[in-house]
């Protein structure tokens, strides 16, 4: 670290920052139980940016490169001399760099690797599986990552902290047929008995995938989301207060202005979180060094504050800003299982389901869904939704139970009224 | 020019070749692969303009496969120092050696695998380009793209930025075992004009790209995209929402490329036949689509942005004739896939980066011309949508379902173009409903490269698709 400064500070500058990750990881690569592959991982990221006044600060340019943890002192100062050229030929309206402030330190001890490893691999020996829902095929992979931000202005944090993954594809057959589904979770450290539930829960869908029926056509009926795919609707929200979106005009929303007028249905409160326990995204500080504090964004449906990285924030007049990490949003009035009465179709795998957020177009082809005409409930399967989030700010329904998904917690049940539903 | 091979990989020669000797003392295979790819981007919108050399595909580093026991094993790391291989051996050996501890305390079994042949091979490939991303003129590459973006934001009060972007790879892979000395560098590129329209309330992404097997003077194509971006994000601020239902419809070469991909790109990726996760492997030799349908899929396909000289694992690109004339005939291999099904691999093996696994992965996959004009298969649709523009597509090997959103549909009344535009689109169906309903195919063909794929929801290549205009049968949404 020292020599990039040391480079850094003597390259004529007008501003700089260092990132550092290390990250040990395991990784285990199964077909059924048996293991298809492993592979250990001991690899360094480190990537400089350098600030350069232009016009006697009438502009401020930058430069990023990525720099081989191998690279000696002239390639380094080879790749920064570049870098302050490049730099200087760039004009982005000056803003001020994220200055150093007090916080309290996030601790994350990340369990060693062969522990947390250990723990994977045996709650996949211990999953619910069945001779006719089990499971295909899985991948662990558990990192440990150090992560260091150093900058001239003289911030200089360091974070620890487990980052997992795990994908897994399941089976279910009958009669000859065979189906799968999928499931890429994002964890920090190993939660063994949220997994097995997680896990169990696709067994079951993939139980009801080989009893479906087509899709009928259905026209006004709303449409119920209950699994991880609702992360995309509330991901607009936060896309359009992100300051770079509102800078560019491109968000619908303005803090103090309601979300929609005349709002009948639940009122939408989300809060970006500096904690949330098992996130693999508990950070003290974003990448530029901001610190992370707990900050309402949309208090019943009304957004109360923009986030982002430091140039758009800077833009908008924001001192405090931050790019958020872990969010939560509040459930809403009724009950699941309330939200569930009368006609509905209830989603529970696409293919891909998507929110734009800079349209707020809705997508999405349906692979596994319950149909419910009021009194009986059918699972379904094939063709598709759309529609768009801003047809849907007055009126979405969510339940008073909430679900964590990796690094956020939303509603268990999301209720959309406007949604345009093609059935096969 | 030849793209010259790096200085820095070839440094690293005597010290992997003494590496895989000691790892050889304990194991039965080694091969090691090494990279150092450089990279510039250049990203110039309204609101912000920046600078830098990481693109999907730059890095260095190492990553060393070995096999005993029937078990492959794999170590990445991006610290050797070629005078001190001892000391990499050693840290590959202590960390496999205690994974292999944790797997037998959890009781695992393995998937018992062949040895991989290793049978002599050299190959030093310096692919042509005009320039080096490395010696690209960044002053004039920022004045051009600032140009592009400030005239995409003047052509209509409607635009409400307009980004023109451009990056270029310089790739170097160093591919070595005991009897293998591969060497390959070349240069891709790939640039967009990206445009954000509002009208209304109602946000519109108008978006055209370039790509090539070239180096940065690809980006003098980018200037011509300026009015298509915009043009197409101010026709979709007036479009219509479609009318959900089946139609007959015309894909553009764009809309041809991804059903390619998404249909049978990942159908026929034979890890998944291993699996058992994909519905291909039972229709070998079997029709699944029209007589007008036949796909190649490979490095050697086409000159875009993954055509290589040989794939991540050391196997020699090749080019595959996936179905030919409606009957699947094969689907594409990495080498352990290979040995496991005991077919050949088709030099598929492709890692996201030197710390990724390989998996069996896309190159260029390309459906072939046919003889209609467009004019034709126009004037040939009674009611239906000329589609343009992808988005995503999602694939569904094992049932063989297939999802792609789609910017718009233009109408077709009685043959000809009404001038009225739906969008967005999602088109869902079945593949072979889809490939067999296939009536006419146009003489020409495009090649697109300026995407991104994964596998699953992670492990994220470059591929290039494309094909000629097709006329099918859709279920639109």
């Amino acid at each position: 670290m020292e020599r990039f400064i040391n480079i850094l500070n003597a390259a004529g500058t007008d501003g700089w920052e260092i990132r550092d990750e290390k990250t040990r990881g395991w990784e285990f690569y199964f077909i059924r139980h048996r293991l298809d592959q492993n592979r250990a991982k001991d690899i360094e990221q480190i990537t400089l940016k350098v600030f350069k006044k232009i016009e006697d600060g009438k502009y401020l340019g930058f430069a990023t490169a990525e720099v081989s943890p191998t690279a000696d002192d002239e390639e380094i100062k080879k790749t920064v001399d570049e870098l302050v050229y490049k730099a200087s030929l760039v004009k982005n309206k000056p803003y001020e760099l994220v200055q150093p402030k007090a916080f309290e330190p996030l601790v994350n001890v990340p369990a060693p690797l062969a522990e947390e490893a250990g723990r994977f691999i045996s709650a996949f020996n211990e999953m619910p599986e069945t001779d006719t829902e089990d499971i295909n095929s899985f991948e662990i992979f558990t990192n440990v990552v150090e992560r260091r931000l150093v900058t001239s202005e003289g911030i200089d944090v360091t974070e620890h902290y487990p980052d997992s993954t795990v994908e897994v594809v399941v089976n279910a057959r009958r009669d000859g047929h065979e189906i799968e589904l999928y499931r890429l979770y994002e964890l920090g450290a190993c939660d063994s008995e949220g997994l097995k539930h997680d896990v169990s829960e696709v067994l079951q869908f993939g139980k009801d995938r080989l009893r479906t029926v087509p899709t009928p056509k259905l026209s006004g009926v709303p449409v119920i989301l209950s699994t991880d795919a609702a992360l995309e609707v509330y991901r607009f929200f936060l896309g359009s207060l992100n300051a770079a979106y509102v800078v560019r005009k491109m968000s619908p929303f303005e803090v103090g202005k309601a979300l929609a007028e005349n709002i009948t249905g639940d009122k939408v409160t989300i809060d970006a979180l500096r904690f949330v326990e098992g996130s693999p995204r508990n950070f003290s500080c974003d990448e530029e060094g901001s610190p992370i504090r707990d900050l309402c964004l949309i208090k019943d449906s009304v957004p109360q504050a923009y986030w982002g990285g430091r140039m758009f924030s800077q833009y908008l007049g924001l001192e405090d800003s931050f790019n958020i990490s872990n969010w939560a949003v509040k459930g809403g009035s009724l009950g699941a299982e309330e939200l569930r009465k009368g006609e509905y179709l209830e989603i529970v795998e696409f293919s891909d389901f998507q929110v734009d957020e800079v349209t707020g177009d809705i997508f999405g082809e349906i692979r596994l869904a319950y149909y419910s005409d009021g009194k009986t409930v059918t699972p379904v399967t094939g063709g598709s939704v759309s529609g768009s989030m801003l047809d849907n700010l007055a009126d979405m329904r969510m339940s008073s139970e909430t679900r964590r998904y990796s690094h956020a917690v939303i509603p268990s049940v999301t209720k959309l009224g406007h949604i345009t539903i093609a059935g096969v | 020019m030849k793209a010259p091979f790096s200085k820095y990989l070839d440094s690293l020669v005597p010290g992997l070749r003494k590496l895989i000797d000691l790892l050889s003392e304990s194991y039965d295979y080694v091969s090691v692969l090494s990279t150092d790819s450089k990279g510039l981007v250049v990203r110039i919108s309204q609101h912000s303009k920046s600078v830098g050399n990481q693109t999907m595909t730059t890095e260095r580093g190492t990553v060393v496969r070995v096999y005993k026991n029937g078990l492959y094993s794999e170590y990445a790391f991006d610290r050797f120092d070629p005078a001190e291989p001892e000391k990499a051996a050693s840290a590959i050996k202590e960390a496999l050696d205690s994974q292999l501890a944790v797997l037998e305390c959890t009781g695992t079994a393995v998937y018992d695998t062949a040895k991989l042949p290793d049978e002599p091979l050299e190959l030093f490939v310096e692919k042509e380009c005009e320039q080096l991303p490395e010696e690209a003129d960044i002053k004039a590459l920022v004045e051009k793209l600032s140009a592009i973006s400030d005239r995409g934001k003047g052509l209509s009060e409607h635009v409400l930025d307009c980004t023109a972007s451009a990056q270029s790879t310089h790739i170097c892979k160093l591919f070595l075992t005991k009897n293998r000395y591969l060497r390959q560098s070349y240069v891709y590129s790939e640039g967009a004009v990206f445009v954000i329209a509002a009208k209304e309330g109602r946000n519109r992404i108008g978006y055209k790209s370039v790509s090539g097997l070239c180096g940065p003077e690809l980006f003098d194509e980018l200037e011509k995209k300026t009015d298509e971006a915009v043009g197409s994000a101010l026709t979709m601020l007036d479009a219509d929402r479609i009318e959900p239902g089946e139609y007959e419809v015309i894909t553009s070469p764009e809309v041809t490329g991804l059903i390619a991909h998404e249909a049978f790109g990942h159908g026929v990726e034979m890890d998944m036949f291993v699996k058992g996760r994909a519905l291909g492997a039972q229709y070998i030799d079997k029709r699944v689509g029209s007589d007008l349908v036949t796909m190649h899929e490979g490095a050697l396909c086409a000159e875009d942005v993954t055509s290589y000289a040989f794939d991540d694992e050391g196997v020699p690109a090749g080019d595959v004739t996936e179905i030919d004339h409606g009957i699947l005939r094969t689907g594409i291999c990495d080498s352990l896939a290979a040995l496991r099904l005991g077919v050949k691999p088709t030099g598929n093996g492709k890692r996201e980066n030197f710390s990724h696994k390989v998996y069996t992965r896309m190159t260029n996959t390309i459906f072939d011309s046919g003889s209609d004009s467009l004019e034709d298969m126009i004037k040939s649709v009674k009611y239906g949508f000329l589609l343009e523009g992808m988005e995503s597509g999602m694939e569904d090997p094992k049932h063989w379902g297939i999802q792609c959103i789609l910017q718009m549909g233009r109408e077709i009344v009685d043959g000809k173009l009404t001038g009225r535009v739906v969008s967005p689109v999602i088109m869902t169906g079945y593949v072979p409903d889809l490939l067999g309903s296939i009536s006419m195919a146009s003489t020409d063909r495009k090649v697109f490269g300026s995407g991104g794929c994964g596998k699953g929801h992670k492990e994220w290549v470059k591929v290039s698709d494309g094909g000629p205009y097709l006329k099918t049968v859709a279920r639109l949404g």
